[in-house]
């Protein structure tokens, strides 16, 4: 695994809708801008074996610092994988979607739901929503939220940018009735 | 990135300052062009949300007391960020900083909160430099990336030291916010090797033949 840059972001939002939140909400992401393992390849039909290089080692690597930088539990928690434009969606599929990558952070966070995700692929500084949903259940609406991300000079065309992010809270006001009350 | 004692002091700031938002970005070089830097360096910003204070005022209006209330407290608030996700003062050694005004203000209002000393001098205090304290401003709307340009913090005409730093969040300002930034970083360029004024040859329009050419 090929590392360019490590980022970290702390987002704490201290009012919402005109009034206080506090404690603040926070929610943090770390993503690490590799190289493309199957860069200048051409189509490679067994993403296997680049999967087992890279995906473990990256959740091995962005699990932990995510939730130090959050500094709290996390309630909330999603992923993403933003392939530059010379490779495939498919690439940075190969690398967040498996238990390889999700079961360090599931793990770390004493989380039991699938990690909620965007996969796209995008130039250099493009914008892109990470989704977070509850830990252990993901039909605690509270907990629905996104989180927008941009790193100035990632992905190259020949990167991905993977990213895992984590909330200390549902949103900041949330105020949604359960889906229970609905069923 | 986060301690309880520093959440308690945020909490009063938001409170005292208008804050809405703050947002913390900090960057690790771990490879740059292929190779690792000899001194690997981190970049960090930390831009806090604030209503401004002058929106509704005219141009007359005297930005003095608002400016002595409001600065230092966002001084202290993100300069302590910045010591807290870079290891401290004495690993920063290059620093600026940065103003995004909503459209509904002037430049002006965020020149007065990052250019006076109640403001500037803190900083400089707090992150045990000397310098002039480089800075971009612009009005802007929310979501617009800011460049904030950085310099070495005791020899500002350090050329290894000149670097970026792009600043963004994503829903600021409103046209009646104010984004000040406070950005730094822990050494030089990745791989900085265009010498610096001691090493610099004489360079005049009479010895530069291809001005002449």
């Amino acid at each position: 695994m090929n590392v360019r840059k490590i980022v970290t972001i702390v987002e704490e939002i201290h009012e919402e809708g005109g009034r206080q939140v506090t404690p603040a909400a926070r929610v943090a992401i770390v993503a690490a801008v590799i190289e493309n393992p199957w860069a200048g390849q051409g189509f490679v039909e067994d993403l296997a074996p680049g999967i087992d290089a890279n995906a473990s080692d990256l959740g091995k690597l962005l699990a932990p610092a995510v939730l130090e930088a959050l500094g709290e539990p996390a309630e909330a928690y999603g992923k993403a994988a933003i392939v530059g434009l010379d490779g495939e969606v498919e690439h940075g599929s190969a690398l967040i979607h498996t238990l390889k990558f999700g079961d360090h952070f599931r793990s770390a966070a004493n989380g039991t739901t699938l990690l909620p995700a965007v996969e796209k692929r995008g130039p250099a500084g493009i914008v892109f929503d990470i989704p977070l949903k509850h830990i252990t259940d993901a039909t605690i609406r509270s907990h629905h939220q996104t989180i927008e991300v941009r790193v100035a000079d990632a992905p190259h065309p020949g990167e991905i940018v993977v990213a895992l992010a984590a909330a200390a809270q549902g949103r900041p006001q949330q105020r949604l009735a359960a889906l229970s009350t609905e069923q | 990135m986060f301690c309880g004692m520093q959440e308690a002091r945020t909490d009063r700031a938001a409170r005292d300052v208008g804050l809405r938002k703050l947002v913390v970005y900090r960057e690790t070089v771990v490879t740059e062009g292929g190779s690792t830097p000899a001194v690997p360096a981190q970049q960090a910003s930390v831009a806090a949300v604030i209503r401004n204070p002058w929106v509704g005022t005219d141009p007359t209006t005297d930005l003095a007391a608002e400016t002595r209330r409001i600065a230092p407290v966002l001084a202290t608030l993100v300069t302590d960020r910045l010591l807290d996700v870079l290891g401290g003062v004495e690993a920063i050694e290059a620093f600026g900083k940065g103003a995004i005004v909503g459209t509904a203000g002037e430049i002006e209002h965020g020149g007065a909160l990052i250019h006076t000393p109640f403001f500037g001098n803190l900083m400089r205090e707090f992150l045990d430099g000397e310098s002039i304290i480089c800075f971009a401003d612009a009005r802007a709307e929310a979501g617009d990336p800011l460049m904030v340009p950085l310099w070495h913090k005791t020899a500002a005409a350090t050329r290894s030291h000149y670097q970026t730093v792009s600043t963004r969040v994503s829903d600021a300002p409103r046209a009646d916010e104010i984004v000040v930034v406070a950005a730094a970083s822990t050494g030089p360029r990745p791989h900085p090797r265009i010498g610096d004024r001691r090493t610099d040859p004489l360079v005049t329009s009479s010895n530069v033949e291809v001005v002449l050419s």
